[in-house]
């Protein structure tokens, strides 16, 4: 809220408001709550649905009755005891953790060269950096598998993790536009204190960019945890690679006679860690999406 | 003419330029090594993973590969079947241009309405915020597999279009259906999108809509000459990448094709489903045309890159960027 | 700095060129291991099975271990063939392959990526024109490979429900695609809103996998291609009559009531659970194969029913009792690590009765070899017998493989479920397009 809004409605607020314009205000109020309300329970009635089914029994899953009778929470212990779930929640968890550390230890380097050193060939770096976000993975995929059938790597989840250690466009993008905002004054005085690039970067600028190195940090394992077409593409041939976005289509397509409850309960337990994970790290989020929007 | 006694000063100051100059050197290479040190890791994963293979998959391009034998070279085989042989490729191209013609706009669209909703809610926001955002967590296939049931022929949202007495489509069964159900998803999963559009939108200056309003502008009025403008370097970004996924589009397909029968094809019921990534995976993953998959994937890299730069270019003409705005 | 470049690019297409070769040499002619002592070893069998068929199967393999005490086998089932594909693509392939699908042998022997077994029936002195029967040749060998050897077989036929034939008045199972359809519409009962309660029929392609075009193309003695491999979807008259009397049967019920009809019952995936439509009591009649016998005495279904050979064209009875065979296969794939033990567990699987019988009787699978198709108990199972004939009728066939694959039958699907949905105006285009698209995408290979 800039000045001139804040001093206008502070005005406003002074002059005595006629009743009609109080009920006009109090109709349109009501009238975008409504409208917000209808919203809000579009989005979520999806949410309502798969969690209803998650507790029925499969004869009631596809009947007309949309509340569970009984509730079978044994559904859940039913899901684990079906498929190897908790093996596929470790791959998965251990595909993302990797990616986020090897997306953080590759990016932030590479993201300082970009944004506070000054050197020949930066501005081409940084616009071959960009170039890659605009390539579509599909031109690389197949020379990728290629390689990686020869490397003996496919049926495993390192086609996926190796590379991230080698940089990821977007975060070096996010992580630049977020050291540029540091001002130069800091690392100047360190380096007239005698402090090597390294050390600036480590001493003065990460604890300083903590709040995008989160955003980032969040972004991938987010990014990891719903990818699907990579593990189908490297892994999908090795059940033990599985993640659970992965298992989750392939059990769709395997179950002889679709058992839709335990569907649901399964991409109920696939959904939650991340929906957790966001509740508690709202603001990162919010923080971070908006970084890329406006300030792209 | 200088002195004897200038002269030397005047070496000394020409060896201690040089010097300088020479520091100065060699502080610049030292610098340069150090840069490309903290870039090193990038720079091979760009060669490695970015060049090496674009190269590679242009050459497959021009063979026929299988990778159990040896590529064959064929020349502009895979090209020319591409493009007057193959059966399917222009139900792909199609089927793609749909998502990029109907889904983004919606999608777009869907973003500001509800973003625009947002804006007048005092009371509550980040509760709406969080309901609205919420559904982009969700990984997508558990969200397509959710849909799935839910858009069964006998499924809870068709229960409740049977008791309003409106029509009950087949949904995902009826390949007349089966983008528009995508579609759901895809307006389901809009938060990410009405988030950067709020943030937009409330940085639009107060002062625009009260000028506009002292001027007699409807709220119609004010939406199209003050919202829009201001707004749309966020519409520019959001078309452009949904235009950029658009082409990409697999996921959800494949999760709702093979969700019937694993034996469907990808692209079932009737290649509704089949858009330009589905064939290529479909010819690449599933016959292993690796060379036919890797010329369909220059087109479509050939493709993006005009229609990028269509896009950029049109944007000269109707986005507005305020100051400090790029 | 140009020239650098350049240079960076070609060295870059030569180390592309290189590193695209393909995967290790061909080694030549096999060897055969001894019956003698041998080093403990565990071989992985692949296969599409699930749930009680996997079950039945894998106890049938440890009969392997019995004979070769040295042999573990371990079988992991729900792999379809692009899952063993992708396998033997990345170097990981299993010992032993089972596919579901024969249409794509010819692909599996045109690029190696299954071996020919020509040379370790040689060394193994299996004479192959003894042990099976020469219709099993037309879907497990291409241009003289032998890449892949028949597990059991398949054939295809009527399943009708008995009680709901007496209940409204027919006493014998129809035995014309006339017949059928009368019978059908008398079948069929709906509910008060109109929709269907018992289906008489269920003629939708794209619901249960045994109603496919290719499935009824039998009852009408259809061609897939000539002897040039060209395909003869519009020289053929037979695809047209089919075609029609499937369109008839679909527009008989409606489109629309048939689709919601098959939602109800769940869809295509309750094809083998205990809710199968013809297992409830839902569909009166039914064409399947002849493992459905098995799946419903394992679900516990109380339909009683009875099996006969499919019905023809009432222009060529000639053809009644002939149907559509072919099923199973096993092969060796390229770059098993041990191929010797590969093609000796393979040729158990294929050859030795004790098993085969054992599965069939497990599977209710029609047995491949001559040895085993004396059996007994499936010559005396009245339920099983017509399937036995079917196979042994001269005039059942499988369909012409190519190195194609199944793409030809996935062409043809997907334009039936548009016709059949009335979205072709004009049959004889519609099946010219079909044909023009599998001519092209042969060419491909």
């Amino acid at each position: 809220m800039s000045a001139t809004t804040a001093a206008g409605a502070a005005a406003r607020a002074r002059r005595p408001v006629p009743p009609e314009i109080r009920r006009r205000r109090l109709l349109l109020s009501v009238a975008n709550h409504s409208v917000a309300i209808a919203l809000s329970i579009a989005f979520l009635l999806p949410f309502l649905f798969i969690l209803a089914t998650s507790l029925m029994t499969n004869q009631q899953a596809l009947s007309p009755n949309i509340w569970p009778h009984p509730f079978v929470w044994s559904n859940y212990k039913t899901v684990f005891e079906s498929f190897p779930f908790v093996r596929y929640t470790l791959n998965t968890v251990t595909y993302a953790g990797l990616a986020t550390v090897g997306v953080l230890l590759s990016c932030v380097p590479v993201a300082y060269a970009l944004s506070r050193l000054q050197w020949r060939g930066r501005q081409a770096a940084f616009i071959l950096v960009l170039s890659t976000l605009m390539l579509p993975p599909q031109v690389t995929i197949v020379p990728l598998y290629v390689i990686f059938v020869r490397l003996g790597w496919i049926g495993s989840l390192k086609p996926l993790i190796i590379p991230l250690f080698f940089g990821d466009a977007f975060t070096i993008f996010l992580l630049r536009q977020f050291f540029m905002t540091i001002p130069q004054e800091l690392s100047d005085a360190a380096r007239v204190d005698g402090a090597s690039e390294l050390q600036i970067l480590l001493r003065v600028i990460v604890p300083l960019a903590k709040p995008a190195l989160a955003a980032v940090a969040l972004f991938q394992f987010l990014y990891s945890w719903n990818d699907f077409f990579s593990p189908l593409l490297y892994a999908g041939n090795n059940p033990d690679s599985w993640t659970l976005a992965v298992a989750l289509q392939q059990f769709t397509t395997l179950s002889r006679g679709v058992l839709w409850n335990l569907q649901m309960a399964a991409s109920l337990l696939f959904m939650l860690p991340v929906i957790v994970i966001f509740f508690f790290a709202q603001k990162v989020f919010v923080e971070g999406v908006t970084l890329t929007g406006v300030k792209g | 003419m200088a002195t004897t006694a200038e002269r030397p000063a005047a070496a000394l100051e020409q060896a201690s330029t040089a010097a300088r100059r020479r520091r100065r050197r060699r502080a610049a290479r030292h610098r340069q090594l150090v840069a490309l040190a903290f870039m090193s890791p990038w720079i091979i994963g760009f060669c490695a993973f970015y060049v090496y293979p674009m190269i590679s998959s242009l050459y497959f391009s021009f063979t026929k590969y299988d990778i159990l034998s040896q590529p064959k070279w064929v020349g502009l085989a895979n090209y020319r079947f591409m493009f007057t042989s193959d059966p399917l490729f222009w139900v792909a191209i199609r089927n793609t241009l749909w998502i990029i013609a109907i889904m983004v706009p919606l999608q777009v669209l869907f973003g500001i309405v509800t973003a625009t909703v947002l804006t007048r809610i005092k009371r509550g926001l980040p509760f709406y915020r969080t309901v609205f955002f919420l559904p982009t967590m969700v990984p997508l296939v558990a969200a397509a597999l959710g849909f799935i049931y839910i858009l069964n022929p006998a499924g809870p949202v068709n229960r409740v279009l049977g008791v309003l007495h409106l029509p009950e489509p087949l949904w995902f069964v009826d390949p007349r259906w089966t983008k528009p159900g995508l579609t759901l998803i895809g307006l389901w999963g809009i938060g990410q999108v009405m988030i950067i559009f709020l943030a937009s939108l409330l940085d639009v200056p107060r002062q625009l809509y009260e000028a506009a309003e002292l001027e007699g502008a409807r709220p119609w009025q004010q939406f199209r000459y003050v919202t829009l403008p201001m707004i749309s370097p966020v519409i520019f970004f959001s078309v452009l990448i949904g235009m950029i996924q658009g082409f990409q589009y697999f996921t959800q397909a494949f999760v709702v094709s093979k969700a019937g029968d694993r034996t469907n094809e990808v692209g079932y019921p009737q290649d509704s489903l089949l858009f330009y990534t589905s064939r290529l995976y479909q010819q690449g993953f599933e016959g292993f045309h690796m060379g036919y998959a890797a010329a369909m994937s220059w087109v479509m890299f050939v493709v993006i890159m005009a229609c990028t730069v269509v896009l950029i270019r049109s944007s000269r003409r109707w986005v507005h960027y305020q100051g400090g705005f790029r | 700095m140009r020239r650098r470049l350049i240079g960076l690019l070609a060295l870059a297409l030569l180390a592309a060129a290189c590193t695209a070769g393909g995967g290790g040499s061909d080694k030549p002619a096999a060897t055969v291991d001894p019956n003698a002592n041998h080093a403990p070893l565990t071989l992985t069998v692949w296969s599409d099975f699930s749930a009680r068929e996997l079950g039945v199967v894998t106890a049938g393999l440890k009969m392997a271990t019995q004979k070769y005490p040295w042999m573990t086998v371990k079988h992991v089932g729900s792999k379809n063939d692009q899952d063993i594909q992708r396998a033997v693509n990345g170097g990981t392939p299993p010992d032993v392959a089972i596919s579901f699908t024969p249409d794509n042998a010819a692909r599996y022997c045109d690029t190696g990526a299954w071996q020919d077994l020509n040379p370790y029936l040689q060394s193994s002195k299996v004479d192959k024109a003894k042990v099976w029967p020469e219709g099993v040749f037309s879907y497990t060998s291409f241009e003289g490979k032998q890449c892949a050897l028949p597990m059991l077989t398949d054939a295809y036929g009527l399943y009708y429900n008995t009680d709901l034939l007496k209940k409204h008045g027919i006493s014998a199972p129809p035995k014309t695609t006339a017949e059928l359809a009368d019978m059908a519409k008398k079948l069929t009962e709906y509910n008060p809103d109109g929709s269907i309660k018992v289906a008489g029929f269920m003629p939708l392609v794209g619901f249960y996998g045994s109603t496919t075009a290719n499935t009824l193309s039998h009852a009408y003695g259809a061609k897939w291609y000539d002897e040039n491999l060209k395909p003869t979807l519009t020289s053929d008259p037979n695809w047209t009559k089919m075609f029609t009397w499937q369109k008839a049967m679909v527009d008989a019920v409606g489109y629309d009531k048939l689709q919601r009809f098959a939602a109800k019952l769940g869809g295509a995936n309750s094809e083998f659970s205990a809710q199968n439509g013809f297992e409830t009591g839902k569909i009166a009649m039914m064409m399947d194969g002849e493992w459905r016998n098995a799946f419903i005495e394992g679900d516990k279904s109380k339909v009683n029913y009875a099996t006969a050979p499919f019905p023809v064209d009432p222009d060529q009875p000639g053809l009644y009792g002939s149907g559509q065979i072919g099923g199973t296969i096993g092969g060796v794939p390229k770059g098993v690590k041990h191929p010797a033990e590969s093609w000796l567990l393979l040729q158990f699987m294929t050859t030795d009765n004790t098993y085969l019988t054992t599965i069939a009787h497990g599977l209710k699978n029609v047995p491949s070899t001559f040895e085993s198709l004396k059996d007994q108990q499936l010559q005396n199972d009245p339920r099983f017998k017509p399937f036995l004939d079917v196979f042994a009728n001269q005039q059942s066939t499988f369909k012409p493989i190519t190195p194609i694959g199944q793409t030809d039958t996935d062409l043809m699907d997907t334009f039936t479920q548009k016709w059949q949905a009335g979205k072709v105006p004009d049959l004889q285009a519609g099946l010219k397009q079909v044909e023009d698209q599998i001519a092209k995408q042969l060419q491909l290979g």
